[in-house]
C-alpha cells in the first residue's frame, strides 16, 4: 500500500481536525497540531523514499513503514485515551496493516507516560474521600502497567494482592473529538477510504465509550466470570465493588505471565495445547452460548501459567461485544462446513449480512462473492476440521498474505461503499486476536464446533 | 472568636446573595455587634475575602504535606499534590470559590486580582522553598539571576490553573485535573536541566573565549 499512496505522496495536515464546534480550543488545537505534524513527517518520509528511488538507490519499503509507524506511534502514544485505543485496534487488525505498523502500534500497549502520584491520590480522594494509602494496607505509587485509558497499580489488603486500575481524568470527555481527529490522518496514512469506515465508527465509538465505564466493566466481568465458572483451566479475577468507583476498578491480582514472557520460559507442547484449548473453548462458549464476547483478545489481557497443566487468567472486560441473535445465527452459518459449495445459501446469507445488495451489478456481485469465498476458505479452515494446528506458521502467513492481497486489489479498492454488518467489526477483531494468540502459542486445538443446536441456546 | 463569627456571617451572606453586604453596619447589626468590633479585625470586606483565600492556600499546603508519601515525592509531584489538594478544597467551597474567581478574574489575564494577594504570598514562599530543595537534588537547574523570578512565573501558572478551574464545565472538574498535570509537567521541564542550559553554556564559553 505505501508504495502507491493514493492522492500523491504527501498526506497533508488535516483541516477537519480544527472544526470550530468544540468547546475546548486549546487542547483540541494542540492535539490537532500534533497530528498535523505527524502528517507532515509521514509526508516527508514518502518524499525521501521517492527521492531515493528516483536516483536508483535501494530504499526498502520496510524502512519506510518503520519510519512512518514510529512517527505515528510517537504521536499516538503521546495522546492518551481513545486515540491510543484506535491504534491498538488497528494493531490487532494485522491483516490490514503492514507488519511494521502493527509492531509499533502493539508497543503502544505497554509504553505510555504514567499518571503522576498526586493525581492517583486525587482520584481516590474524589471517589472514596481517602487516599489509597489509607484505603489499602499497601499501595505501590508506581504503576505496574499502563493500560490504554489508565494504569494498573498493585495493592494489598487483608493479605490479598490486588490490581487497581485508575483511569485518566477526562477520558470519556475527549473520545469523540479524538476519533474525529485520528480518523482523517489514520485513513490517509493507512490508505483507507473514509466512506468504507464511516458507518462503523459509531460502533467503535460506542465500544470506546463503554470502555471508560468502569461500573459496566465490573458488572460484565462478574457476569461473564460467573457464567464461565464451569469451564476448566480458566481463571477470572474477583472484582471488589466496594473498592471501585467510576474511575477506579479493584480486582484480585492474578498470578501468571504475559504471553511473551511466558513463552520465554519454554513451556511444553502439552501446556501450550491446554492453554490454547482453554482460550478456544472460552471464545466458542461466549459466541455460541452467551452471545456476549470479550472482544479485546490482545496478549496484554491474558495471564498464562503452567499450573494444572496450563491455566489462563482473563483480564479486562472493558470491551465486550453483545451479539444480536439474528446476526449470530447468520455469522455461525457462514462457518458451517460445505458453505462454499452451496452458492445459493451463501448468497442469501451474505445478503442478510449486508455484504451483498440486490441492486448490485453482476460484476460487482461476483467481485464480492469471490473475495468472501477466498477469505472464508482460509479464515474458516479451523472450523472445518476436528483439530487444528495453529503452530503451522504458514497458516497465519497465508492469512496476512490474503489481507495484503485484498488491500492491493485495485477493483476492491475502487469500491467506495461500506459493506457488511457493523457487528462484524468486533467479532472479526476477536477472531483475528484469538488466531494470533493461538498461533504464537503454537497450540493444537480441538476445534470440533458444538453443533448448530448448541447455537440455539 | 468574634473574628470567626464575622467571617462566617460574611461568607454566608456572600453565598446567599452572591455579593458582599451593602455595608459593614448592616452585617454587624445582624450579628448584634458594634460596628467597631468589625474594624478591630478587618479593614474592609475585601480583607475577609483575602483571608479566606489565604486560608484555602494554607489548608491545601498543610493537608498536602500531611500525606504519608509526601516525603517521597519529587518537587514536581509535591507541586501537583498541592494543586490537587487545593482544587479539592475549592470544590468543597465551590460556590464561594467560583463566584469569587469569576467576579475578580474577568479583567486582564496575568494580573493578580487583589483578593488573591495574601494567597499569593503564601504560594510564592511555598514554591520558593520547593525549588530551593529541588536545586539541591538537581531536579531543577541552578540558574543565577533568572531563578529569582521563578516563584513569579509559577504564580502565573497558579493563576492559569485557577482561571481554568473557574471556566471548567467538565464533570467533577476532570479537565482541570488534566490541565494541572500538563501545566506542571511543562513548568518542570522548563526549570529542569534542559536545552537552555546547554545554550547558555555555549554562549558563556564563546563570550569568555573572545577575551
Amino acid at each position: 500500500m505505501p508504495d502507491e499512496p493514493q492522492g500523491g505522496p504527501a498526506p497533508e495536515p488535516t483541516p477537519e481536525a480544527t472544526s470550530p464546534l468544540v468547546s475546548l480550543p486549546t487542547t483540541k488545537v494542540a492535539r490537532a497540531a500534533r497530528f498535523a505534524k505527524t502528517g507532515l513527517k509521514v509526508g516527508a518520509n514518502y518524499v525521501k523514499h521517492y527521492a531515493r528511488r528516483s536516483v536508483g538507490a535501494e530504499s526498502s519499503s520496510a524502512d519506510l513503514h518503520a519510519a512512518n509507524a514510529a512517527e505515528l506511534y510517537g504521536a499516538l502514544s503521546e495522546m492518551k485515551g481513545s486515540v491510543l485505543k484506535v491504534a491498538q485496534m488497528l494493531a490487532m487488525e494485522k491483516n490490514l496493516l503492514p507488519p511494521a505498523y502493527a509492531e509499533q502500534f502493539a508497543q503502544a500497549q505497554y509504553q505510555t507516560p504514567p499518571l503522576s502520584g498526586p493525581l492517583v491520590v486525587k482520584a481516590f480522594r474524589d471517589a472514596f474521600g481517602k487516599s489509597p494509602f489509607e484505603l489499602f494496607d499497601e499501595f505501590e505509587p508506581q504503576a505496574r502497567q499502563a493500560a490504554s485509558i489508565g494504569q494498573v497499580h498493585r495493592a494489598r489488603r487483608n493479605g490479598l494482592p490486588l490490581a487497581v486500575k485508575v483511569q485518566y481524568p477526562g477520558v470519556a470527555d475527549s473520545i469523540r473529538s479524538d476519533i474525529r481527529m485520528v480518523k482523517p490522518v489514520a485513513l490517509r496514512v493507512l490508505g483507507l477510504d473514509e466512506a468504507q469506515v464511516r458507518p462503523y465508527l459509531e460502533e467503535v465509538e460506542t465500544r470506546l465509550l463503554e470502555e471508560t465505564d468502569y461500573a459496566l466493566e465490573l458488572r460484565r466481568g462478574q457476569e461473564i466470570a460467573a457464567r464461565c465458572r464451569h469451564m476448566p483451566h480458566l481463571q477470572f479475577p474477583h472484582y471488589h465493588a466496594e473498592l471501585s468507583a467510576a474511575r477506579i476498578l479493584t480486582m484480585d491480582w492474578l498470578p501468571g505471565l504475559h504471553l511473551k514472557e511466558f513463552l520465554a520460559t519454554a513451556p511444553s507442547q502439552a501446556v501450550r495445547n491446554q492453554l490454547g484449548q482453554a482460550l478456544w473453548d472460552f471464545y466458542t462458549y461466549q459466541i455460541h452460548t452467551l452471545r456476549q464476547v470479550h472482544a479485546d483478545p490482545h496478549p496484554g489481557n491474558f495471564l498464562l501459567q503452567a499450573t494444572d497443566g496450563g491455566t489462563v487468567g482473563v483480564l479486562d472486560f472493558g470491551c465486550v461485544k453483545e451479539i444480536p441473535a439474528a446476526f449470530q445465527q447468520r455469522f455461525l452459518a457462514l462457518l458451517v462446513p460445505g458453505i462454499l459449495d452451496d452458492e445459493a445459501r451463501l448468497e442469501k446469507l451474505l445478503t442478510e449480512l449486508e455484504v451483498l445488495r440486490s441492486a448490485d451489478a453482476p460484476a460487482q456481485r461476483n467481485l464480492y462473492l469471490r473475495t468472501i469465498k477466498a477469505s472464508l476458505a482460509l479464515v474458516a479452515q479451523p472450523f472445518w476440521q476436528a483439530t487444528f494446528d495453529f503452530g503451522d506458521a504458514a497458516y497465519l502467513q497465508q492469512l496476512y498474505a490474503l489481507g495484503d492481497e485484498l488491500m492491493q486489489d485495485p477493483e476492491l479498492r475502487r469500491q467506495r461503499e461500506p459493506r457488511g454488518s457493523r457487528h462484524f467489526i468486533y467479532l472479526n477483531r476477536t477472531y483475528v486476536g484469538l488466531y494470533a494468540l493461538l498461533t504464537e502459542l503454537g497450540a493444537q486445538v480441538d476445534t470440533g464446533i458444538p453443533g448448530p443446536q448448541a447455537a440455539q441456546a | 472568636m468574634e473574628k470567626d463569627r464575622i467571617k462566617q456571617a460574611y461568607l454566608d451572606y456572600v453565598l446567599r446573595k452572591n455579593a458582599p453586604p451593602a455595608s459593614v453596619f448592616k452585617l454587624t447589626q445582624k450579628l448584634g455587634l458594634p460596628e467597631a468590633e468589625f474594624y478591630r479585625h478587618y479593614a474592609s470586606f475585601d480583607a475577609i475575602d483575602r483571608e479566606i483565600w489565604a486560608d484555602f492556600g494554607r489548608e491545601a499546603r498543610e493537608r498536602a504535606t500531611a500525606e504519608p508519601v509526601w516525603e517521597q515525592y519529587s518537587a514536581r509531584e509535591k507541586l501537583l499534590g498541592f494543586y490537587f489538594t487545593l482544587l479539592e478544597i475549592l470544590k468543597h467551597n465551590r460556590s464561594y470559590a467560583l463566584g469569587s474567581l469569576r467576579r475578580s478574574l474577568h479583567r486582564m489575564p496575568g494580573l493578580t486580582p487583589r483578593v488573591l494577594d495574601d494567597f499569593r504570598q503564601g504560594f510564592e514562599a511555598f514554591v520558593g522553598d520547593l525549588l530551593r530543595e529541588a536545586r539541591r537534588t538537581e531536579e531543577v537547574a541552578s540558574r543565577p539571576v533568572v531563578q529569582e523570578q521563578y516563584p513569579r512565573a509559577f504564580w502565573q501558572q497558579a493563576l492559569f490553573v485557577l482561571g481554568y478551574f473557574a471556566k471548567d464545565d467538565s464533570l467533577n472538574f476532570e479537565r482541570t485535573d488534566a490541565a494541572v498535570e500538563k501545566a506542571v509537567r511543562l513548568s518542570f521541564d522548563l526549570v529542569g536541566p534542559n536545552t537552555l542550559d546547554s545554550a547558555l553554556d555555549l554562549a558563556r564559553f564563546l563570550f569568555q573565549s573572545r577575551r
